[in-house]
């Protein structure tokens, strides 16, 4: 055990943890795309994928309450880098610029502890909204389950604030993602030049497709006219 | 070979001391030669400083061919100036043009405090190798050396990682002020080699911890350590540090 | 002066191993008593640092840098030599000694440079055993090559930076000792004085170049390994920190400093660009393999290179000597290259400058092959130069690189002044008159690992070493020396800069005391020394004050040195009427422009005593004839 505690305070120990925590995150979201998009399907599909999970009971809790730990761990490590950062460099440069060529500095490697906040922040919210937001209720195969696809439609139709900071905070994770993804395997012991290589670019790929996978549902919704919509098919 | 002469502005950070609050000064150079290397033009500035009773810039330098790792300066916001794989004292003033406005600052870290001027103090590079940066063999102690036999790809890559100069590039350019790429470099090394496998797990474990009692950041992985390195490690050694640290772990 | 080698009798072979049966010990509880003191971390220092540490010694050292990884060693491109015979090209230890004591012109110590073959192999032992990535072949064992026209390969080599692999497995095996506790790490200290106590050498003065202040070291022995002093010639392939000072100052307090006229001069340097170069840098003498080296025909023929047809270019080393070519020693190509020069056939702007050519290379092997072998020496030579080698012949420059004498030791390799050892550069002994290429690592190691330990403890074992204190008199007065003299230079307020008294210093030395030497030259050049240090005493202006981080302080103090040594190197010069290894007077050459020794009244080592300095150097000369008793001496011959 205290290698265990030394792995999760020491510097190597915490950006190994860090990248560990990401991939775990990175699966999440797969996952949680995935279920997204039920909402382009048959009527209940997306309840019903909903209703699964219900049914997973305890499995279910332990899900959840493991992802909130991995998903804390990542923030907590996060930002306590970026505040041992300020402490490591008390005077910053008057100047100051990337030399290129195999640096990773990019818009997307300076703001993750930007980005990696709001999304903090966002979680917190979307949670509330969603998970633990009031549903109606729906009968499938004479089950009563959350009526989840209702509530996502009626949040996102009736709110341009909603639409557009869903959107917003979807570009967000793109950016996070985009060093994100390569960074997570890079912190695991990736060490191969070529491999690193492709990953960057396959990291890329994947945060433009998270985050257009995810920005696309709100504004297809707020623009479509919710049920009225071409692809969603209401009960 | 025609040589041009060019006027050059300076923007020089200024410290007496370790206490001292420091500030830019602005200086003007004419007639600098393109031929010249960036430490010989501050060699110039200094004469012309001296004769004007200024105390001249002080700024570490030694061998001034690229390999001990003495010249430190932050130039224009990059660790070594704007070249890849060249130390400040291989850079060349024709890599400027007339009237440029060059800013220098010296490396900026808390576990790199200023001395004076543009000159730190590295030690705690030092303290690092003194962690663990070694095989334990006496002298007099080794076996004929060929009956030590290490694949060739393995002892290239082990050059590779060793071939650091310990200049602190990385640390100045880094935006976390992080040592991974310098610790990993000398645990890449070493790690790598039949003769350090011995010691591979205390060496990794207490190198790394030392690297964080000297006070340098955490690596956020924006390789911008292997863009400044004047010999161009890779930060592939982070990784292979990583990987020897979990496992020394387990 | 009294100078006693302290040769072992008995065969050669058997000198060093019986030397070692009859040395005396120090109990290990009783090691942990002594101080040793260890002035420079370059191969040399590093290595013994570690080593007496290792034995149990306390060990100090002190260096220049801001770290002991810092010294010039890490410079070193080539390689390093070793009798291992990995090759199986018949070499042995025999034919490394040969060569090493015929490549110095049978002007250095028989029994030395046996012993020094004979470490030479413990030493790649070590070296692979702390981890150094020398070059090995595909079967994973060591790889070699032949180096400066050796006629077998034994030169070990990590790429181009055998130097920088060596030093920092030195530098390591010592931190090793600093984390034990073993070794106390004084970087940015420079050392002043020696403090000598009843004749021997018991302490020496640093000046803390962070604060300023002048501190005192009491130790039992004090180990000098501060490297050569090719900077008195301003510009030279050395660091721009290296410098004299500790051995000259050793050399103040009584310290024999022997053949102080034998410097090294390497053909492959980039030529100077203009007056404000601070340096000159090395290219490995490798390239000559495959470069031709030439000047034009014509005086002041300013046409393009590229430009001259083949029989309007002069391959002068080609020319005149026809079985070795651009293959000919290290001395023999820089003397004809300043030849050439002189006779107004240099190219580049300053004219001095020669071609080194890889056109037909790269037309018999391909533009890919040459890369391979030179791919890094073409970039770094484009980086200084902006010109590119593939399509352009390198302009190159003898530039100098390294100095043979240094203080005078004996077999223990300590000094005259008991308690002072010297090692590496420092010291005069290995390298006679001329140093092989890749020897100099071997001897700073040899000397570091394998020599040092067994002395300085053997001088320990047979001196009743009575505690002293650092308040005794000897230490004050020599702090206070020092700091008088620093301050003196602080408070000349002259109006000309101490760059430029260097730069002119460094001509003198250059023009008359550099690549060739005559009678006459050398008067003048005595006579120039001191109406220009007389100058710098009354007109140089050194900046700040001395009780703060200021570099331009450290020079002028060195630069002082450098005054007095530039003398005593001139007048060594000429009382060596001879030629010898680097050491070329332009009176005694044979009809073919050949160097000619004089073994009959000239095969001594010439070890000068300081007496003061007066206006002009006082000084004494000793000699220590040298005897071979197990080589022929033969004269060299590359035509």
């Amino acid at each position: 055990m205290p290698n265990l505690l030394q792995a999760a305070t020491s510097q190597v120990g915490r950006k190994f943890l860090t990248g560990l925590t990401g991939v775990f995150l990175v699966l999440f979201i797969i996952f949680h795309l995935g279920g997204n998009l039920a909402i382009f399907g048959e009527p209940d599909a997306m309840n019903r994928y909903s209703m699964t999970l219900h049914e997973l009971g305890p499995l279910l809790w332990f899900a959840r309450i493991g992802l909130l730990a991995v998903f804390l761990i990542h923030a907590w490590i996060g930002i306590s880098i970026w505040i041992k950062k300020k402490k490591a460099r008390p005077n910053k440069y008057e100047v100051y610029s990337s030399k290129g060529g195999p640096s990773k500095q990019s818009l997307s490697s300076r703001s993750m502890a930007f980005t990696g906040i709001v999304l903090l922040i966002f979680v917190i919210l979307h949670v509330n909204t969603f998970a633990l937001g009031d549903t109606g209720t729906v009968m499938i195969d004479g089950k009563e389950t959350h009526d989840i696809k209702t509530l996502v439609i009626d949040t996102f139709q009736n709110s341009a604030g909603y639409a557009f900071g869903y959107a917003f905070v979807m570009l967000l994770l793109g950016t996070h993602l985009g060093h994100g993804i390569w960074s997570a395997f890079t912190s695991l012991g990736m060490k191969s030049k070529k491999l690193s290589a492709a990953m960057y670019t396959i990291g890329g790929i994947l945060a433009v497709v998270f985050a257009v996978g995810f920005l696309f549902i709100p504004l297809y919704i707020y623009f479509g006219g919710g049920c009225e919509a071409a692809l969603i098919q209401c009960q | 070979m025609s040589t041009s002469l060019m006027t050059i502005h300076l923007k020089i950070w200024r410290q007496k001391n370790a206490e001292d609050k420091g500030g830019f000064h602005d200086y003007t150079l004419d007639n600098v030669n393109e031929h010249m290397s960036f430490l010989e033009m501050l060699d110039v500035l200094n004469e012309k400083l001296i004769m004007e009773g200024i105390d001249p810039v002080e700024f570490d330098y030694d061998c001034r061919e690229g390999i001990c790792g003495s010249c430190n300066l932050v130039i224009n916001g990059r660790a070594h100036g704007p070249k890849h794989k060249t130390a400040a004292c291989q850079l060349h003033m024709r890599n400027y043009n007339d009237g440029d406005t060059i800013v220098i600052e010296p490396p900026r870290a808390a576990a790199f405090p200023v001395i004076k001027d543009l000159v730190v103090d590295r030690s705690a590079f030092d303290r690092i190798i003194e962690a663990g940066g070694y095989v334990s063999v006496n002298t007099g102690q080794a076996p004929e050396a060929n009956l030590i036999p290490v694949k060739k790809k393995v002892a290239d890559e082990a050059f590779d990682y060793a071939t650091c100069i310990g200049c602190g590039a990385c640390v100045a350019a880094c935006p976390n002020s992080s040592a991974s790429l310098f610790t990993g470099a000398k645990l890449a090394h070493l790690n790598s080699l039949p003769q350090g496998q011995t010691e591979r797990e205390e060496r990794t474990l207490a190198m790394v911890e030392q690297m964080e009692k000297e006070g340098f950041g955490d690596c956020s992985n924006f390789a911008e350590c292997e863009a400044v390195c004047p010999v161009g490690i890779s930060i592939s050694a982070i990784a292979q540090m990583r990987r020897d640290y979990m496992k020394a772990l387990v | 002066m009294k100078l006693d080698s302290k040769v072992p009798s008995g065969p050669l072979e058997e000198k060093w191993s019986k030397h070692l049966q009859d040395i005396k010990l120090v109990a290990p509880n009783n090691k942990r008593k002594h101080n040793v003191i260890v002035v420079g971390t370059g191969l040399a220092g590093a290595s013994a640092a570690a080593s007496l540490a290792e034995l149990g010694y306390n060990v100090k050292t002190f260096c220049i840098q801001d770290s002991a990884r810092r010294a010039h060693s890490i410079a070193a491109q080539g390689g390093i030599n070793a009798a291992k015979n990995y090759q199986n090209d018949g070499d042995s230890v025999w034919r490394l000694f040969y060569d090493t004591i015929k490549g110095g012109d049978y002007r250095s110590r028989e029994a030395n440079v046996y012993r020094l073959a004979q470490n030479s192999n413990n030493i790649i032992d070590q070296a692979v055993a702390q981890g150094v990535p020398f070059g090995r072949d595909y079967g994973g064992l060591l790889d070699n090559r032949s180096f400066g026209g050796a006629q077998v390969s034994r030169t070990f080599y990590s790429r181009g930076q055998t130097g920088q692999q060596l030093l920092l497995g030195a530098y390591q095996a010592m931190m090793r000792q600093v984390h034990k506790g073993k070794i106390q790490n004084f970087p940015r200290q420079e050392m002043l004085d020696l403090v000598v106590v009843d004749g021997k050498a018991r302490g020496i003065i640093t000046r803390d170049l962070v604060n300023g202040t002048v501190q005192k070291w009491e130790a039992d022995a004090v180990v000098l390994c501060t490297g050569g002093y090719g900077n008195v010639f301003y510009l030279s392939t050395n660091a721009k920190n290296s410098n004299v000072t500790a051995a000259w100052r050793c050399h103040k307090r009584g310290a024999a400093f022997a053949n102080p006229c034998y410097v090294q001069i390497h053909p492959t340097c980039i030529p100077v660009s203009g007056d404000y170069q601070s340096k000159l840098t090395l290219m490995s003498e490798s390239l000559r393999n495959d470069g031709r080296v030439w000047v034009p025909r014509k005086k002041g023929d300013k046409r393009h290179p590229n430009d001259i047809p083949e029989d309007e270019r002069y391959y002068y080393l080609e020319e005149r000597y026809p079985s070795f070519g651009n293959l000919v020693p290290r001395d023999v190509a820089s003397r004809n290259a300043k030849m050439v020069t002189d006779e107004g056939l240099g190219v580049g702007e300053t004219g001095k400058a020669v071609y080194l050519d890889f056109r037909d290379a790269i037309k018999r092997d391909g533009k890919e092959a040459i890369e391979a072998r030179y791919g890094n020496l073409f970039d770094m030579y484009q980086n200084i130069t902006d010109d590119n080698p593939y399509e352009v012949p390198m302009r190159i420059f003898p530039a100098v690189h390294y100095t043979m004498g240094g203080l005078w030791v004996d077999y223990n390799l300590m000094s005259n002044i008991p308690g002072l050892f010297v090692a590496g550069e420092a010291n005069f002994s290995d390298h006679g008159a001329n140093r092989l290429g890749a020897s100099a690592l071997m001897q700073g190691l040899s000397d570091g690992y394998f020599i040092i330990p067994y002395t300085v403890g053997n001088y320990i074992a047979g001196e009743d070493l009575q505690k002293v204190d650092t308040d005794h008199e000897a230490f004050n007065e020599a702090a206070k020396a020092s700091q008088d003299q620093l301050d003196r230079l602080l408070n000349v307020k002259g109006d000309k800069s101490l760059i430029e008294f260097h730069r002119e210093l460094g001509k003198i030395m250059w023009d008359k005391v550099g690549i060739s030497r005559s009678k006459e030259g050398l008067e003048s050049a005595i006579e120039e020394i001191r109406e220009l240090r007389e100058d710098f005493w009354n007109n140089v202006r050194v900046p700040g004050e001395s009780n703060y981080y200021n570099k331009y302080l450290e020079f002028a103090a060195r630069i002082a040195d450098f005054f007095e040594l530039a003398e005593l190197m001139a007048l060594d010069a000429l009382q060596r009427e001879e030629s010898c290894g680097c050491h070329l007077r332009e009176e005694y050459q044979t009809e073919e422009g050949e160097a000619l020794r004089n073994d009959e009244d000239y095969s001594y080592v010439a070890a000068w005593e300081f007496l003061g300095v007066n206006g002009k150097l006082e000084t004494k000369l000793h000699k220590e004839d040298l005897e071979f008793d197990f080589v022929e001496l033969k004269q060299r011959s590359y035509k």
